[in-house]
């Protein structure tokens, strides 16, 4: 196993009395595919929010190739290159969607470079558009895109970034089956070149065809940590998911 | 010092009346409503009109805030439902151009010149040390009536109840059966109300002219945005600080710190205070003084 | 050319400038400048302390620069926890602040009467070539802005300000800096408001606090909007077409035998009403924005 990229050591988040999240600690490799899974309310979404900058831990520490974001706000943890997707992925209506992917890459992009720089083509967005199937609606307003497609464009730009570790929140949600197989694909692809992925997910044949390992969190703390093969002999993630066993006898009755 | 005390009264009421209908509308249609003021400068002008038209005062004085009233139901129904659907910014912008709208028609049915109400010109009285006129306890006494109702009616009425839950959470109102459109065009009427009222007393104290919504403007969403948006009771507070501060930095005497007898402030950076303790609550604690239901700055 | 048409027109270029400059701010960064005539100011104002110091026009113009990047860091500091609308007001109170204090110390800019006697452009040629220098100079200015807005926002550096006005949260998960951005707009802008500010005083000759009235800020607003946001055709289009429409007011007036408050309500109802029309029914304004235009993408 790689060295760890990725480190989080007693993260803690509260709402005022509420705790939605309680001394989670896991680390993640340079070169791994984690899932990130749990029932609604577990908190997958706040650690997204947390590790991303999104959002302030009230307890705990983090650390991101060797330095401490903990509290760094969300332009600088992307800078040191986690970036994030994010859920519903909004696009802008006056810019195409080559234009968005021009602005994954913030070189070049200063404000002397506006009048000094010189003329730099991007081979990379052409690389991205292909990849993505975006190349007919590369001249389209962003916005104009259908949902999935928007999930794609947002997945392409955040790799655009070159990211050492991206994380997805939840990128199948809303996308057509066949999508999903190029996003398996496409993740898979980029996860060879070195980047480390992260994916909140609620879909299990996408975690099960993309992810070595899976952490379950349920109400505020891991419950599971292990290959997603696995995860179904793991009494506390079948009981976090469909209730204690007299429950389920109930249900099933 | 009962002569500060009056002075900051007098004109903490006189910006409370409009920072309530401000602070009020602000929880329920979410943005800065600019044209607020303008309204109070309506009111004044039409119970001015009616006054001279034969109505007695009082009579004129009701009839006109009740108008303002509908105008700003009416406007809100026409102008800023539409503007709100870009956004706040853009409704607010489309408020500030509104305001412009009604200095021209101030204008040009007033004049630039002051304007007076046929009032008798009665000796300032005393009062404990303190000369103030009955005309300006009048109308202190009417806008402090105002306020109580108005506080009445948001804590003690069944309306009050749904002014109050629509403006926490507007979605959860309709769902439990509220008809927040018309909990807001009612809130807007009383805002407008207010307003008018607001104008007529600053009328009545002679010191009426077109520019009297506008002069109030920075003062009053001073007052608003220190009590908290949405928090109607804030307000009262915040027009009191407002105006403490606008008294204080002119009336202290600030010599003895320079080592000379006599050190004020010039008259003129009355209105700079509360701009920039507006601009400083804005900086350090936007949400206002106090915690307020609607966090949004 | 008549002498007043030269006139409107040089005018017309110098809020072309400002006009750009703001349409930077709230087309392009999502910056609601209500305090833009502040900026205007600190030209205007560099160019009259420098002449009272007989200190000559390039240190104006360096000092109105200054001035210019100091006041736009204030602003862009006021507006790193604030909602659009918010700091809106916030930088409406601080340029209603900075008038008043202009206003008030006589020692630094000749107070309220102001600083008469500023050199004249060209002044020591015959009219009607004076003007008509004067008039080429700024084109000539109005040309340089508009190529350097253009520049600006053509390029991945306007990529990275057009994400941030519509897709705030997006730019910062892709490492861009929100407030960065945004100071350094507000710093070019501020530039090119000094810019116009001073060139103004030296063609006016005379420089005063009534020149920074709130109601400037609202002109340059209505000319962007008019024009059309986001766009720096639009904003240039604005500014000629308001200014010649404001220059014809008061024939208008005399045209149809109307009293004189009519030319300042007139004026109030093209601005405001003119505003309100077009955030209402026509928000892209008259030139509306092209999408896809950057260089090189």
């Amino acid at each position: 196993m790689s060295d760890a990229i990725l480190k989080l050591d007693g993260v803690a988040k509260s709402f005022g009395a509420h705790h939605v999240l309680t001394d989670v600690r896991l680390s993640i490799g340079a070169n791994e595919i984690v899932g990130l899974l749990g029932p609604n309310g577990s908190g997958k979404s706040t650690l997204l929010n947390i590790i991303s900058g999104f959002s302030r831990p009230n307890k705990g520490d983090i650390l991101f190739l060797g330095n401490s974001i903990a509290g760094m706000p969300s332009f600088k943890i992307a800078r040191e290159g986690l970036v994030r997707t994010f859920q519903l992925p909004s696009m802008p209506t006056r810019m195409t969607v080559r234009e968005v992917l021009r602005s994954g890459s913030r070189e070049g992009a200063g404000l002397l470079d506006a009048f000094f720089g010189a003329r730099r083509d991007d081979a990379a967005v052409d690389e991205l558009i292909e990849q993505f199937a975006l190349g007919a609606v590369a001249h389209q307003p962003a916005s104009s895109l259908s949902g999935g497609q928007k999930k794609l464009l947002s997945i392409a730009v955040a790799l655009r970034t070159r990211p050492r570790l991206l994380c997805l929140d939840e990128p199948t949600a809303g996308v057509h089956p066949q999508l999903r197989g190029r996003m398996v694909e496409l993740l898979k692809t980029f996860s060879k070149r070195g980047v480390a992925i992260l994916v909140v997910e609620h879909d299990m044949h996408f975690i099960r065809e993309l992810c070595g390992r899976c952490i379950v969190l349920d109400r505020g703390e891991i419950i599971a940590d292990c290959a997603p093969a696995r995860l179904t002999e793991d009494q506390r993630v079948v009981e976090a998911y469909l209730g204690k066993a007299a429950e389920r006898q109930k249900v099933s009755a | 010092m009962v002569q500060f005390l009056v002075d900051v009264l007098i004109r903490a009421v006189d910006l409370a009346l409009i920072a309530i209908g401000l602070s009020s509308v602000y929880s329920l249609i979410r943005f800065p409503n600019v044209a607020l003021v303008q309204y109070a400068t309506t009111g004044a002008l039409l119970a001015l009109a009616l006054q001279m038209a034969g109505l007695p005062l009082l009579a004129a004085g009701i009839v006109a805030c009740l108008m303002v009233g509908a105008l700003a139901v009416l406007l809100n129904l026409m102008v800023f439902e539409r503007l709100l659907r870009a956004g706040s910014a853009i409704a607010m912008i489309g408020s500030l151009a509104l305001s412009m709208v009604f200095s021209a028609i101030f204008l040009v049915t007033a004049g630039p010149r002051a304007q007076r109400f046929e009032l008798d010109i009665a000796p300032p009285l005393r009062f404990l040390g303190a000369r103030v006129t009955e005309h300006q306890l009048i109308a202190a006494a009417i806008s402090a009536v105002a306020i109580a109702g108005f506080a009445l009616i948001l804590f003690r009425t069944d309306l009050g109840r749904c002014m109050r839950a629509t403006a926490t959470n507007s979605v959860l109102a309709r769902a439990t059966g509220i008809d927040t459109r018309k909990v807001t065009g009612t809130v807007v009427f009383l805002s407008g109300v207010m307003a008018a009222l607001g104008g007529i007393g600053i009328a009545v104290k002679g010191e009426m002219s077109v520019h009297l919504g506008l002069d109030m403007l920075l003062p009053v969403f001073a007052a608003a945005i220190l009590g908290g948006l949405g928090n109607a009771l804030g307000a009262a507070v915040g027009a009191l600080v407002i105006a403490m501060a606008e008294t204080l930095v002119t009336n202290v005497n600030f010599g003895p710190i320079f080592g000379q007898s006599l050190l004020f402030i010039p008259a003129a950076y009355a209105t700079a205070a509360s701009f920039l303790l507006l601009v400083i609550v804005l900086l350090a604690r936007p949400y206002g003084l106090f915690v307020s239901e609607v966090k949004r700055v | 050319m008549s002498e007043f048409l030269i006139h409107v027109a040089i005018m017309a270029c110098l809020y072309g400038l400002l006009s750009l400059s703001l349409n930077l701010q709230i087309g392009f960064a999502g910056l609601v400048n209500f305090g833009q005539v502040i900026l205007f100011g600190c030209g205007t104002y560099g160019a009259s302390i420098a002449f009272s110091h007989q200190l000559g026009p390039v240190a104006g113009i360096l000092l109105g620069i200054t001035f210019a990047i100091l006041v736009a860091l204030a602003f862009a500091r006021l507006g790193r926890n604030l909602g659009a609308d918010y700091w809106g007001i916030a930088t409406l109170a601080m340029a209603e602040v900075l008038r008043i204090i202009v206003n008030n110390e006589d020692w630094l800019t000749g107070g309220a009467q102001g600083v008469g006697g500023i050199p004249l452009i060209f002044g020591d040629m015959p009219r009607p070539a004076g003007p008509l220098l004067t008039l080429a100079l700024c084109l000539a200015l109005l040309a340089c802005a508009w190529w350097l807005c253009n520049r600006l926002t053509t390029s991945r550096y306007g990529l990275a300000l057009k994400l941030m006005r519509e897709e705030p949260q997006l730019a910062a998960s892709l490492g861009y800096s929100l407030s960065a951005l945004k100071s350094q707009t507000l710093m070019v802008a501020a530039v090119l408001a000094a810019a116009a500010g001073f060139v103004f005083a030296h063609y006016v000759t005379f420089v005063g606090p009534d020149q920074l009235v709130a109601s400037e800020t609202f002109l340059i607003w209505a000319m962007v909007v008019i024009g059309g946001t986001g766009n720096h055709l639009g904003a240039i289009v604005g500014a000629i077409l308001m200014q010649f429409l404001f220059a014809y007011v008061p024939f208008v007036k005399d045209a149809l035998g109307l009293p004189s408050e009519y030319v300042a309500a007139m004026r109030l109802m093209l601005v405001g009403g003119g505003l309100l029309a077009f955030l209402m029914w026509r928000t892209q304004g008259l030139i509306p924005e092209r999408v896809g235009e950057t260089r090189h993408v």
